[in-house]
């Protein structure tokens, strides 16, 4: 398996070279769909002249700060608020005794306290929050708050949880899901079997979580944060308030970096009540320490699997047990195992699969939304396996999978027949196809190039190349029977658009697709898109690529129903029908030139508005044998890796990645790449480096000094190779989401390239450096 | 907050003020007060004083300045002296650490994963430390290792290391290509003149440990007077000489854990590697 740096060129077939997508090959419009638009925050947010959360300022503010358990499991026997409260400048402070309302919440159910009240169920749950005058008059109020606790033994192996003392009422076995499809007692000629682990991805955003609640007059609080769910967010912190949700008013801030759900109630619902309880506004700013404590990680996750195939390798049978491990709250937990078991047998053609996944509680750190959730986890285990098949069966890797990739048509292990184009086998064969990097040369000017990097302690004969596929997929827009809707309008005034949708933008480019949406339909090119609170209708939560999905279908209703109004009157003016008339450059012209009329004198001073809601297909939960149209809709992706390894050290430079992706339609080619590289990067830092650490339920190294994000000496060359414009009839414009699919595909593909250079199983996500060692000689 | 302008006037504010603490680049104190693990009575800052931002040379040594920034070191100017202080200062994080972060600092903050402390060990530095009763030196080692600490009102002001005039090597194995902590880094410094080499292994135990026998066993291997190439069964055989004497097999028939024994192995790897180097 292990390729010789020198013989590292086999595998690429010597097809023509694929131009990559770097030059625009035709004339790119300069607005509406297809157009390379820039967002129109871009400059501010280069020049740090945004604000976002943690820069807002109210006359008398107060500083929040939060008192977070430093244990994992214990019971609390006693909190003694009284030297906090008898500080100077301390204003308030509060406790689970202190919340009104609902005394937990959650996003699925309601099973996280706002305060722990009894126990104490992962390091870092919130105790109690102090307002103060001062900031660091707040963290030490926060630290003088006495609590006495009982320490008890933490529950942190998820494969322990399901005899352990239930840590909660509800249980520890949050759901399970027997999949089976097809007949039980089929076999193949040929079994591979393995047990794989994935660690804890954090989100990691580049702004830790802020916020500021205002009291209003009224009896009411606004919130102002980066959330990424406003009406969900706004809901929970309501009940939690005891007030009706109408006097909690959510407003968004700039997001700064979200890849999973961001300012969970968890640092709302305290600042809420600080503000409430004191009457002064109230700012939080979490510092890195909380944002790795407080906030939702990847699901660490468990996978054993065992594949049959026949002798020409189609497979016949997959089995697999799939364990998640969601810490001690529910939260999107039911969600991803969905997704886990779903896609566990990945983008290919399986007849027979019993999969049984469990998403159990721990002690350990919460488990929560985090782009790709299920899907990536799946996806290491099962390329991997996909893998050991081509070893055993002496199989070209890419060629294994091609015969037995899912095609539109085919169907899924819960029954759900692909509707949606799942171009998969022009994916693989594109990045299979497309050539392969130089490798370095043995000069001083390259030894930057070394695994290592620079001034490492690369050395050029201990490296190894190796070239790993992975094929990738994920669900788009909520599953399960959720309901998907959004509510956008559109206004045009003196030829200029506003969009009004609260759809968050969290650096997804919904904004900008949102301009030009508005751009393609009314030809109007200034389109401004509104801040988001939730005096607006809810849009949903900003997860699974929905904006783009169900804000953008939203969005398009609404300006074609814009356009309508606009024209009505015009056509029957002009004696034709509305389809006739088109609108460029702000001019209303006829289909044959003849008949034109600016937007402007159209217009003739009114206001036009119009409301429109985007609710696609329903689907279906998963029945009790994990069988249903679960699915809106699915994105597929194909990466190859191509890594060097230092055999010795066990260091990893991955030096291309080369992305083919399944995308609908490119609706603005410069963000799409932008989304691709970021997924791909993630995956990346998901291969070798981002785990965040617990030692018997503690979080070992909450910084990011100890949790290693990706720099720019770790982040790939990333060739897009390919983008299957394929439209889906059912989504807007037939575009996909496009942000998850590389997410979850490239992990699986580093691992894949450090298996072919090592020669060694890579069972472990990320890849420690003692699983990257070469057997020597090889 | 004071901004002394010469040692003297910083060993005076700091004897007026005993709680205060003097600070150069704070890259690490800073981020220990900003995480609120450390509230100082008050600062002394080093920025002001020229006298320690350069380096003098003194009788075949260069006395360095304890305010000397890791860019500053990066140079080729002073890579041609000492070479592996340089590769050090060089592989010490990214580029806004090693513009602020300085060499006083390096020492003094003393973390296990302190690139330069392994060089400085290997090449047996000493440290000229000024205060309120005038100045006196000691070995690196005697305050890496807590024999010898600096008094109340005492600073590093600068660094005596000899000048050797023959290869040395930094090597630094980490988590990840960009800028990181080590997990293991290995110094390696020749001395023709007394016919040594010189070692010392950083980030896998609270300072520096030097692996003496193995320095004077592959010392009395290398032909000092020709070519100094050693057979690559030798530089192996010290790899594994140096690993085993700073990782030792536990006793009895315990065995190490694999990730213990991924550091030996990286040790030895970085061992050998960096003497081959050294002598090439």
């Amino acid at each position: 398996m292990s390729s010789d740096a020198t013989t590292a060129t086999t595998g690429a077939a010597a097809g023509a070279p694929v131009p990559a997508l770097d030059g625009p090959a035709q004339e790119a419009p300069a607005h509406g769909i297809g157009a390379s638009l820039s967002p129109a925050d871009a400059r501010a947010k280069t020049e740090g002249t945004f604000p976002y959360a943690s820069d807002l300022w109210a006359e008398g503010l107060l500083w929040a700060a939060i008192l977070r358990s430093p244990h994992p499991h214990a019971r609390i026997l006693s909190i003694d608020t009284t030297a906090a409260a008898e500080m100077p400048g301390v204003r308030a402070v509060v406790t689970h005794a202190d919340v009104p309302g609902e005394p937990a919440y959650g996003r699925t159910v309601a099973d996280r306290p706002v305060f722990a009240s009894e126990l104490v169920r992962h390091h870092g749950e919130s105790i109690a929050a102090v307002a103060a005058d001062h900031p660091d008059t707040a963290r030490l109020a926060a630290a003088a708050i006495a609590v006495e606790y009982e320490i008890l033994e933490p529950v942190t192996d998820p494969e322990k949880a399901f005899a352990a003392e239930p840590l909660h009422p509800d249980g520890n076995l949050i759901r399970h899901i027997p999949l089976r499809f097809g007949d039980e007692g089929a076999t193949g000629e040929v079994v591979v079997e393995g047990l794989y682990r994935i660690g804890r991805q954090d989100p990691a955003p580049i702004g830790a979580e802020a916020g500021l609640a205002v009291p209003r007059p009224d009896g009411g609080v606004e919130i102002y944060t980066a959330s990424t769910d406003p009406h969900t967010d706004r809901d929970l912190a309501a009940a939690c308030f005891g007030l009706p949700p109408d006097q909690v008013k959510v407003v968004v801030t700039g997001v700064p970096g979200a890849t999973g759900d961001r300012e969970d109630p968890g640092f709302q619902i305290p600042l809420g009540l600080l503000a409430l309880r004191t009457g002064c506004p109230v700012k939080l700013t979490a510092t890195r320490e909380e944002s790795f404590l407080g906030h939702a990680h990847r699901h660490p996750t468990l996978l054993r699997y065992r594949h049959h195939a026949d002798a020409e390798g189609r497979l016949v049978k997959v089995e697999a047990q799939i364990l998640l491990d969601a810490g001690a709250y529910a939260d999107a937990s039911s969600e991803s195992l969905a997704a886990a078991v779903s896609f566990a047998c990945g983008p290919y053609v399986v007849p027979h699969a019993f999969v049984e996944g469990w998403a159990v509680r721990t002690n350990n750190p919460p488990s929560g939304h985090v782009r790709g959730e299920g899907a990536m986890q799946v996806c290491a285990a099962y390329e991997a396996q996909m893998d050991k098949l081509a070893l055993k069966l002496g199989l070209d890797p890419a060629e294994l999978r091609l015969r037995n990739v899912l095609a539109t048509g085919d169907i899924l292990p819960t029954g759900q027949t692909v509707t949606c184009p799942a171009p998969v086998a022009e994916l693989l064969a594109a990045v299979r196809d497309f050539p392969l990097p130089a490798l370095p040369l043995d000069t001083p000017e390259e030894d930057w190039l070394l695994p290592g990097g620079p001034e490492g302690a690369g050395e050029p004969g201990a490296v190894r190349r190796g070239v790993g596929y992975a094929l990738g997929m994920v669900h788009m827009l909520g599953a399960e029977g959720a309901d998907e809707v959004s509510t956008a309008t559109v206004k045009v005034q003196d030829g200029v658009a506003t969009v009004l949708c609260a759809a968050v933008e969290t650096g997804s480019g919904f904004s900008t697709l949102a301009r030009q949406i508005v751009q393609e339909i009314l030809g109007l090119e200034e389109v401004h898109v509104a801040s988001v609170d939730t005096d607006q209708p809810p849009a949903g939560p900003a997860t699974h690529g929905r904006h783009t999905w169900v804000s953008g279908g939203a969005v398009e209703r609404a300006a074609k129903m814009v356009r309508t109004q606009l024209l009505q009157p015009l056509a029957h003016k002009f004696g034709m029908s509305t389809e006739l008339l088109q609108i460029t450059d702000g001019k209303i012209t006829s289909y044959d030139g003849i008949l034109s009329m600016t937007v402007a004198e159209a217009m003739d001073g009114k206001e036009l508005w119009a409301t429109a809601q985007c609710r696609p297909h329903p689907t279906e939960p998963l029945d009790d044998s994990g069988q249903g149209d679960a699915f809106v809709g699915l994105a597929f992706c194909a990466v190859r890796a191509v890594v060097d390894v230092d055999i010795e050290l066990g260091s990893v430079r991955v030096v291309e990645m080369a992305v083919a992706q399944d995308v609908g339609r490119i609706l603005n080619p410069a963000q799409l790449n932008a989304r691709i590289e970021a997924g791909i990067t993630q995956g990346v830092g998901a291969a070798l480096t981002e785990n965040l650490r617990t030692a018997r339920g503690l979080i070992r190294h909450p910084d990011l000094t100890g949790y290693a994000l990706p720099t720019s000496l770790d982040a790939p060359d990333i060739r897009i190779v390919k983008l299957v414009e394929e439209r889906d009839v059912v989504a807007p414009f037939g575009a996909k989401p496009a942000s998850a699919v590389p997410v979850v595909t490239a992990p699986a593909a580093v691992a894949s390239a450090v298996r072919a250079a090592t020669g060694r199983p890579v069972n472990r996500l990320p890849i420690r450096a003692q699983a990257a060692v070469g057997v020597p000689n090889s | 907050m004071t901004l002394p302008a010469s040692l003297d006037e910083a060993v005076a504010a700091l004897t007026a003020m005993p709680a205060a603490v003097p600070v150069a680049g704070g890259t690490d104190l800073m981020a220990a007060v900003n995480k609120g693990h450390l509230r100082p009575a008050g600062l002394v800052g080093l920025g002001r004083i020229n006298e320690i931002r350069g380096w003098q040379y003194q009788d075949g040594h260069a006395l360095l300045g304890a305010g000397l920034t890791h860019s500053r070191m990066g140079r080729p100017d002073f890579a041609a002296l000492i070479p592996a202080l340089a590769a050090a200062a060089r592989a010490a994080g990214p580029p806004q650490i090693r513009n602020a972060g300085t060499l006083g600092g390096n020492i003094v903050t003393a973390a296990p994963t302190g690139d330069s402390l392994p060089v400085l060990a290997a090449l047996e530095a000493d440290l000229v430390v000024m205060g309120p009763l005038g100045t006196r030196e000691i070995p690196i080692s005697h305050l890496l290792a807590g024999r010898d600490l600096l008094a109340p009102g005492e600073l590093v002001a600068f660094v005596r290391v000899p000048l050797l005039h023959a290869p040395q090597v930094f090597l630094k194995a980490t988590g990840r290509t960009g800028p990181a902590r080590a997990t293991a880094s290995v110094a390696v410094v020749l001395d023709p003149a007394r016919r040594g080499v010189r070692c010392a292994v950083g980030a896998i135990a609270p300072m520096p440990l030097r692996p003496l026998e193995a320095e004077h066993w592959i010392a009395s291997l290398v032909d000092w007077d020709a070519e100094r190439g050693l057979a690559p069964e030798a530089l192996t055989a010290f790899g594994e000489y140096v690993a085993a004497a700073c990782i030792p097999d536990p006793p009895g028939d315990e065995q190490l854990p694999p990730a213990v024994l991924h550091l030996r192995r990286t040790v030895a790897a970085l061992a050998r590697r960096a003497l081959g180097r050294a002598l090439s």
